[in-house]
């Protein structure tokens, strides 16, 4: 569904992405993982449409979206959740949620929609109104996560979700991410919680700086020492010995 | 600087004698409106184009001081030039006081500073027009006696203004090449990088708003017995302030000849102009000039000749070459058989003063700073709970911890950057929760910005040779720019020295960014992620450089994410989560247990049961 | 200080209402560009003039009646300001050289005003100067009070938009946070072109109320600036209702201190209530 092939992102003179390649099938949760800043961010916000690529090629479903202006990414499917929520602060839950169904087919089924967020987050039903800046982190990445369904996509996309979350609420935010892809929905999501996100995917990817430098199934992953070094630092003996 | 301040004086003194040759009257009047126009412009530059703060309300001032003239002379009785140092100080007191005022307020800058100014304006104007001091009717002059220091009336206003230009013009010049200019450049680009490399910020822009009104005040007294006669109307338009914008801006804003440029320009072309019809196509001219300028040409005209004809836009400093000092330092470094460019020997010390550590002093590891129960919020929002750590002297400790877990707000606090909300941290014996970032620089703390901060529009040079120049050993120029080049060389980057930060590559802003904290010569060194995105072997370049510094006594708190780096460089670390210290201790130890290993893989969906190929669980042979 | 009569109190007040729905009218077209797309607009004054000077040239010369200027002049400025926004944001210009830039252009439409139209003095001679309402002891000018009705109007209008349409919500989420709003299909390039061209038929149709009430000259144009960048800084950038609302506070306490002290002290209170603005909540701009 979802092709990248040797896509490469750059900011100004400093190149954040070489040479990356992966996929996603319909219906497939992959899973990106690695540390701080080996480009994460810069790869979620590329099939976003929200940074150019500037070498390979980008396409959906068939079609080349490279050069797709940034508006237009949503029509054709795909939806982000941003790192950060980056919510509209200032306007009402409510509203983030029906400005995330501005595109016209995704207008036409607006009630819809809303109703299956508030299934989702029974918690954020009460809130509805309340200015979105107004919330807590979780309750945020609850409205991030509507917002992006509200536009009733093919791909959905989470850039580290549990990112500033209490480990509580994590969990429920992942158990909503599974349920989420057990619908048929696409996700390719970008974690940091390696064991969170591996426990989720069906397959994933681990990105170190700027490279994609293994991918498999869990299983397959968490067996290899690419995982482990680049994120502890720490060889297999040394772990053995602590 | 010499050689141009020679120029200007010479000038100066060239242009004095015009008034003796017994040319038409004609000559003079266009030359008094040249120096007039120059003056304000140049005088506006010093604090708008230096620091970037456009002020819109020179015309408030350059009222203040031809309403002190026009008043002193024609109620006091006050002789004519004794009136012109009166002008400027009550210009200077206003000013100071609006600055003051405005510069407290952290968000007003930039288009709300503009308006702050445009509206004391008004608000001067008005009180002027309603008191005694105009009273509506506007006050003549034409009654005071005339200085008779020329050789004629006209002559002798032509004298006045030039003398006023000629100061205005090599008062720019001087601060231009100052340690004061090169802080309000720095305020311009970047004014909270530059409060926490240790200029004062607030202090420089009052002195320069201070300064800059003060020689609009003379300005204004001297056209006031030039007009003879002066009313508000005239005087407290927008059309003045704007019109000095115009010069600065089109001469070039960063250059202290710039405005002077402008002015002459636009002075001879309004004149040319104002014959008949004419003068209206003279201000769509105008019009059209600044709208050219600012689309096409913001550096202004001498900006762009400059860039043009190879020298720096701010034709600051030092040659094209390596100072012979540094060269000498090369030549010692071949014969000892040194191993890479990089490899260059430590800076020397300028003068102990400050407690740097010797030799004996590393081993003793006492604590150089201790934070207790610092706690920051932004909005509701907890960065941080209440922290509490201890960096020893000598030691090279890192910070850890998930994203988000408070390690860069941390730093932003320790360094000043934001204020905290609650909490202590005391360095040296000095507490720093409360003063200003530019005193905590002071005390002898340097840090590096996670995405690299440089001072755009100056040069890598001197973007080091500044934090020499206000941190903690307060160094002179000359002094500070000699420095600076040995830590350009210690860090790699002496070939690049006199380029612009923008056409650097990531991995040499890092190392400018390592040059700049040092160049600090810090007690206690932070570094915030200078590893990121970097190659394996430019990492390795870093680790290298790190170790050296601290060889050399600097005390360093490490904030990072690479892994190989922080085992390889720390002596302790200190592991921060959703805003509070979870573990502390030696490397190893502490990434071995189990709580902050799951802080940064996570935790398992399924409520605390660990599938056995959980990352964190021992191997089993 | 001489103490008014209550009518002349209430003529006074009812006064500055009127002058305040000027600021209104004239400060919504500032306030938006300022709140919306980050541009501060300095031009919209001379805008608002030139559309001023064309009612009182169709108006005078060509017989037509000054509100049916209107439909030229709303679509005609439309496209005016479609064509200023083009060039800022094909520049990248940031917020304070737009000040500069739209300095420029004032300064270029003043010259042409005064080509064209001397800086003599011209004064509209409309049938709607003629008449007045009378309520109890207080006149309501008719011009006054269609100046009032469009402020009053106009500013609800677009209020509601913001507030209740999918339009006003994009453009309020563009401002906000513009990538991400493009994440979700909105394309922030199109909504800020038509809403300066919106800002900019504001200015014009601003321009036909003054030219209904007021004289015209060219140095006019500068002496409504401070005012209405106190009302529009007082309002908060981007909020509709802002600028009628501050503009109405200004204007009566200027008619009020203009009644009880001496005219020449009215420029005091806005730029002071600016100064106080910026100096106690410049958070809102």
């Amino acid at each position: 569904m979802l092709e990248a092939q040797s896509i490469r992102v750059a900011y100004g003179a400093a190149t954040a992405l070489w040479d990356v390649s992966l996929e996603v099938g319909a219906g497939e949760l992959l899973c990106v993982v690695g540390p701080n800043s080996a480009g994460k961010t810069t790869l979620i916000n590329a099939i976003a449409g929200l940074n150019r690529i500037c070498a390979g090629k980008l396409s959906f479903d068939g079609r080349d979206i490279s050069r797709l202006p940034p508006h237009r990414f949503c029509a054709a499917g795909i939806a982000l959740v941003p790192e950060g929520r980056r919510l509209f602060t200032e306007m009402s839950v409510r509203e983030n949620l029906e400005l995330g169904s501005y595109i016209g087919q995704a207008r036409a089924h607006r009630a819809d929609s809303i109703e299956r967020v508030c299934n989702l987050f029974p918690a954020l039903v009460p809130k509805l109104d309340d200015p979105a800046g107004s919330l807590s982190g979780g309750q945020q990445q609850m409205v991030a996560i509507g917002r992006a369904l509200m536009a009733r996509p093919r791909l959905l996309l989470l850039d580290e979700p549990s990112l500033g979350l209490a480990p509580s609420i994590v969990l429920d935010m992942f158990r909503v991410i599974r349920e989420i892809h057990a619908e048929g929905m696409a996700v390719l999501l970008v974690e940091q919680n390696v064991t969170m996100a591996l426990q989720v995917a069906q397959r994933a990817a681990v990105l170190e700086e700027g490279r994609i430098v293994a991918t498999g199934t869990p299983d397959e992953l968490l067996a290899r020492p690419e995982l482990r070094r680049a994120y502890l630092g720490l060889d297999a003996e040394e772990a053995a010995q602590a | 600087m010499r050689r141009s301040l020679i120029i200007v004086l010479l000038a100066g003194v060239l242009l004095a004698i015009v008034p003796y040759l017994g040319l038409p009257a004609f000559y003079e009047s266009v030359l008094y409106l040249i120096f007039h126009w120059v003056a304000l412009a140049t005088s506006w530059n010093l604090l708008s184009g230096y620091s970037g703060y456009f002020s819109f309300g020179h015309g408030a001032f350059y009222g203040i001081g031809m309403y002190t003239t026009a008043t002193l002379t024609s109620q006091f009785d006050v002789p004519f030039l004794w009136t012109l140092p009166a002008a400027g100080l009550c210009a200077a007191l206003f000013g100071a006081v609006l600055g003051v005022v405005s510069f407290r307020v952290k968000a007003v800058r930039g288009e709300l500073f503009a308006l702050l100014t445009l509206a004391a304006t008004f608000v001067v104007a008005t009180i002027v027009l309603n008191t005694p001091i105009d009273g509506g009717q506007g006050v003549y002059l034409s009654a005071v006696p005339m200085p008779e220091f020329g050789p004629s009336p006209s002559g002798t206003f032509y004298l006045l203004a030039l003398a006023a230009a000629v100061a205005t013009i090599v008062i720019a010049l001087l601060i231009y090449h100052a340690r004061f200019g090169i802080g309000l450049f720095a305020i311009h680009d970047d004014e909270d990088v530059a409060e926490v490399m240790g200029v004062p910020t607030f202090k420089y822009k009052v002195a320069a708003f201070a300064l800059s009104c003060a020689l609009a005040g003379v300005v204004g007294g001297i056209q006031a017995m030039f007009v003879s006669y002066v009313t508000t109307g005239d005087v407290f338009t927008v059309a003045m302030p704007l019109t000095v914008v115009l010069m600065s801006v089109l001469g070039g804003t960063r250059h202290w000849l710039g405005p002077a440029v402008g002015a002459l320009v636009i002075t001879l072309l309004l004149y040319s102009f104002t014959a008949g019809d004419c003068a209206v196509l003279g201000k769509v001219a105008m019009g059209v000039i600044l709208v050219g300028v600012i689309l096409f040409m913001p550096e202004g005209i001498l900006g762009q000749a400059l860039k043009r004809f190879g020298r720096k836009p701010q034709g600051r400093a030092a040659a094209a070459s390596l100072p012979p000092s540094a060269i000498n330092e090369q030549a010692r470094l071949a014969e000892s058989g040194a191993v890479r460019t990089a490899g260059a020997p430590l800076p020397h010390q300028a003068g102990s003063s400050s407690g740097a550590a010797g030799p004996s002093e590393i081993q003793s590891g006492g604590a150089l700073l201790v934070a207790r129960d610092v706690a920051k919020s932004f909005r509701g929002v907890k960065a941080l709970k209440g922290v509490s750590l201890e960096v020893r002297r000598g030691e090279i400790l890192g910070l850890l911890g998930p994203n988000g877990s408070g390690k860069s707000t941390f730093i932003n606090v320790a360094s000043g950057h934001f204020p905290a909300t609650s909490g202590s941290i005391v360095f040296s014996g000095q507490e720093l929760v409360g003063i200003n970032a530019h005193r905590i620089a002071r005390c002898g703390v340097s840090r590096t910005y996670q995405i690299p901060r440089p001072f755009a529009h100056l040069t890598v040079l001197e973007n080091v040779a500044l934090p020499a120049m206000f941190g903690a050993q307060l160094v002179e120029r000359q002094q500070a720019q000699e420095d600076a080049w040995r830590w350009l060389e210690f860090t790699g980057l002496a070939a690049r020295a006199h380029a612009l930060p923008d056409d650097l590559n990531l991995h040499q802003r890092k190392f400018l960014e390592f040059a700049r904290a040092l160049a600090a010569q810090p007690q206690l060194l932070m570094l915030d992620e200078v590893l990121s995105g970097l190659t394996p072997s430019e990492i390795d370049e870093a680790v290298a450089l790190i170790q050296r510094i601290r060889a050399q006594g600097t005390t360093i708190l490490f904030v990072e994410h690479v892994m190989r780096a922080v085992m390889a460089l720390c002596d302790r670390i200190v592991v921060f989560n959703q805003g509070e210290v979870l573990a502390e201790g030696r490397p190893a130890d502490v990434m071995a247990r189990p709580e902050v290993v799951s802080a940064y893989l996570g935790k398992p969906i399924d409520g605390g049961r660990e599938s056995p190929n959980a990352p964190g669980v021992p191997i089993h042979a | 200080m001489n103490l008014p009569s209550s009518t002349l109190l209430a003529q006074s007040i009812l006064a500055g209402i009127f002058t305040g729905a000027l600021y209104g009218l004239l400060g919504l077209g500032l306030s938006l560009s300022w709140g919306l797309l980050r541009q501060i607009n300095l031009a919209h004054f001379a805008l608002a003039f030139l559309g001023a000077y064309l009612t009182y040239q169709f108006a005078s010369y060509g017989g037509v009646d000054p509100m049916l200027t209107l439909l030229m002049i709303v679509p005609l400025f439309f496209m005016l300001g479609v064509a200023v926004h083009w060039v800022l944001a094909r520049f990248k210009v940031t917020p304070f050289n737009s000040l500069l830039i739209t300095f420029g252009l004032t300064i270029i439409i003043e010259a042409l005003l005064q080509w064209i139209w001397t800086a003599d003095y011209r004064r509209l001679d409309s049938s709607y100067a003629e008449h007045r309402y009378r309520v109890g002891d207080v006149f309501l000018p008719l011009p006054e009070l269609i100046t009032l009705g469009l402020s009053v109007a106009i500013s609800v209008a677009i209020w509601l938009a913001l507030k209740r349409t999918d339009l006003g919500k994009a453009l309020r989420a563009a401002a906000e946070d513009a990538p991400i709003a493009a994440a979700f299909g909105i394309n922030q390039r199109a909504l800020a072109l038509m809403l300066s061209g919106l800002n900019a038929a504001l200015a014009g149709i601003a321009g036909v109320c003054i030219a209904l009430s007021y004289t015209l000259a060219p140095s006019q144009i500068y002496t409504w600036i401070g005012v209405v960048f106190a009302a529009v800084m007082l309002g908060g950038l981007g909020r509709p209702m802002g600028p009628l609302i501050a503009g109405c506070i200004i204007g009566v306490s200027e008619a009020v201190t203009m009644a009880v002290a001496s005219p020449s002290w009215a420029p005091l209170v806005s730029f002071s209530l600016l100064i106080l603005v910026l100096l106690f909540r410049p958070g809102r701009a």
